[in-house]
């Protein structure tokens, strides 16, 4: 009874449009006041603590790094070195922006973010040379979706914080699945390019890739820095985030000189209002989960649906569901922070592995991300292709279909995600 | 009211930079002292650096409370914004305004309880014996592990930060019944971004504040979209 109060609650308040943060904090606040004798003081201290650990400090620290990275520098030799690898296949520019894509994804944490770099370079050269403006579009769409499977991803930090699962372990169990993605819209790109006959780059030597690789290196040693931090154990993922903005900064103020130090200040703003929003989810999402917590709810709804005789694979089809039609309506750090807390305890009661589910859960959003009406790539892709959002969502969808082929065998295929994190002694069982 | 602007900017801008700063320092502090470089390690290990991760808590938690507010002034906050934004401009106003008075109620609430809580940790205390009061009864109030700040300091970033989102929240709905405007379009385009705004150095914060349905549109929609079509 009360599960149905709050969240019908919780639903109405979200509709009428008002900040997803607020929405939240309303619901645990009203239920507080009228339905429970719990004193709400305790609602205002847990504002403060519910964000005080120093696990979800990465989510700014990812944040400001990504921002320094996006003016050009990096993607731009990025897609260079990707070209030079890719682009003699049929639909080169295309499959260097795939490739380009994955890389981006790998220093950076945010899908948008990812389309917004790789893609303000790469779709005027593409156009240039003679590709359709919907093939571009659909190519950098869904391959920026990459950024949050690929690791650091932000959407992982966000899971973990609310299901207090290894932010290591779920970016190392991102990046299997991330590679055969990018395989797999590599695949898409080659095939319709080749059904279409689109153009392709001469071959590069091994001389001029060696040179793009050498000039890419800067952004390329930041994956270092990230991943073979935190695998090694020199850095906590936070601390790596941080050593990651600081070496961005570096590199985009000195090396690569996207701008100069007097930009820096506004840049630590954007990033600041960025984080802020998140952050300020992320404290009402606490509370929120505290509330459902309180009410027993999570453990009551694990009940009733294994009582209804839903196995595992039933529940995983319900959650893929539940998760593509929130997708519809809100952006991914909301989405998981308001159903992870819920559809977690079930998952762990019918023995899914927390990592495998918070891979599942990311591979769902990046489907939401990719198609209308709130898709936050689709918006970003619109304002770079000046393509409108209706035209854009057809030119999306053979991308969009691979995705969700790939959304299937990552849900019942837990050994995708699971070999590499099992191997390094990262996840329990085998 | 400029200068609120300004100083409101200027923390948040300092906590973001000075945190990173404060982590980097701390990591290469921790793999510097173990290097054996004469003199210069013994050095290095005299500085505690211990109280870094708190401090970075403290300071990131202090820059999500005020740049929340700072958010509602640039629009960030996101939304469920389908259904509103299918209607028509006069019950859509009606919603919008509705949502930020919900903000500012909210905000609001948390400021008072966040005050309270604050003046009986610490605060009363600290205010009687800074006007010569003796204290008595009050309690002095916690302090926090590392730095040993008192926490009533510390945590009066919640009254300070949610009443200044209050007012941030009034300010827009006054200005949104004034104007039918809303913060995010102030560069009045449609949808998607300006021509290569996010590249522009500290214009990043642009994809996050699209017309993309995460946010209410303003009303006179149809004037907008014939200025896009002008500057097109």
């Amino acid at each position: 009874m009360n599960a149905l109060i709050i969240l019908t609650l919780l639903v109405v308040l979200m509709l009428t449009g008002m900040p997803i943060s607020i929405s939240l904090g309303l619901t645990v606040l009203s239920f507080l006041f009228f339905m429970t004798e719990v004193p709400i003081e305790s609602v205002a201290l847990k504002l403060f603590t519910g964000i005080e650990k120093f696990e979800i400090m990465a989510i700014p620290f990812f944040i400001l790094a990504g921002n320094f990275l996006t003016h050009g520098g990096v993607a731009r030799r990025m897609i260079a070195f990707a070209t030079s690898m890719v682009g003699h296949w049929h639909g080169g520019l295309g499959l260097g922006g795939v490739l380009a894509c994955a890389l981006f994804a790998a220093v950076s944490g945010s899908s948008p973010a990812t389309v917004v770099a790789i893609g303000s370079i790469l779709m005027p050269a593409m156009v240039k040379a003679g590709f359709p403006r919907s093939f571009g579009a659909g190519v950098i769409t869904t391959s920026g979706a990459l950024g949050i499977l690929i690791p650091p991803s932000i959407v992982m930090v966000m899971y973990s914080v609310s299901t207090n699962t290894s932010v290591g372990a779920l970016f190392m169990a991102g990046v299997v699945p991330g590679i055969a993605l990018a395989f797999l819209l590599g695949l898409t790109t080659w095939y319709r390019a080749k059904k279409n006959n689109y153009p392709c780059q001469p071959k590069a030597t091994w001389g001029e890739r060696w040179v793009a690789f050498r000039k890419a290196i800067w952004g390329l040693m930041l994956i270092v820095v990230v991943m073979g931090g935190i695998y090694s154990g020199i850095f906590t993922p936070t601390e790596a985030a941080a050593m990651s903005a600081v070496y961005a900064f570096f590199v985009a103020v000195f090396v690569y000189k996207d701008m100069g130090l007097k930009d820096v200040p506004r840049v630590l703003l954007a990033s600041a209002n960025m984080s802020a929003m998140l952050l300020y989810i992320i404290t009402n999402a606490v509370l929120f989960s505290f509330l459902l917590t309180h009410e027993n709810i999570p453990q009551q709804l694990a009940d009733n649906m294994i009582g209804t005789g839903v196995g595992m694979i039933g529940f995983l089809l319900i959650s893929n569901v539940l998760l593509l039609v929130a997708g519809n309506f809100m952006e991914p750090s909301s989405i998981v922070l308001i159903l992870a807390p819920i559809l977690f305890p079930i998952a762990m009661k019918l023995g899914i592995d927390p990592v495998h589910f918070g891979i599942i859960m990311v591979v769902n959003m990046e489907v939401g991300m990719c198609h209308p009406p709130v898709g936050l790539n689709l918006y970003v892709a619109s304002g770079i292709t000046k393509m409108g959002i209706t035209e854009l969502t057809v030119a999306v969808w053979p991308w969009l279909l691979t995705m969700l082929g790939f959304l299937v065998t990552v849900t019942y295929w837990p050994t995708l995600s699971l070999a590499l994190p099992r191997a390094l002694g990262m996840v329990s069982g085998g | 009211m400029k200068i609120l602007d300004h100083i409101e900017e200027w923390i948040v801008t300092f906590l973001m930079g000075a945190a990173t700063l404060i982590i980097f320092v701390s990591v290469v502090h921790r793999y510097a002292s173990g290097l054996s470089i004469p003199g210069v390690q013994d050095w290095l290990l005299s500085i505690n650096m211990g109280w870094a991760q708190e401090l970075c808590i403290i300071m990131f938690v202090w820059m999500a409370k005020f740049g929340a507010a700072y958010g509602v002034r640039t629009g960030i906050h996101v939304g469920v914004d389908v259904l509103i934004n299918r209607m028509g401009d006069s019950r859509r106003k009606k919603f919008v305004v509705f949502g930020l008075l919900a903000g500012a109620l909210f905000t609001g609430i948390v400021g008072s309880l966040g005050l309270r809580f604050v003046w009986e940790n610490g605060m009363h205390y600290a205010f009687l014996t800074a006007t010569g009061t003796p204290p008595g009864e009050i309690f002095e109030g916690p302090t926090t592990p590392d730095l040993e700040w008192p926490t009533w300091i510390v945590y009066s970033v919640i009254p300070l930060g949610s009443y200044l989102m209050c007012f941030r929240f009034l300010q827009v709905t006054v200005a949104f019944l004034r104007t039918g405007e809303l913060p995010h379009h102030d560069h009045g385009h449609v949808d998607g971004l300006e021509e290569d705004e996010a590249l522009t150095p500290g214009k990043e914060d642009a994809i996050y504040r699209m017309d993309d349905n995460l946010h209410p549109h303003g009303l006179n929609q149809a004037d907008e979209a014939s200025r896009k079509g002008d500057t097109k």
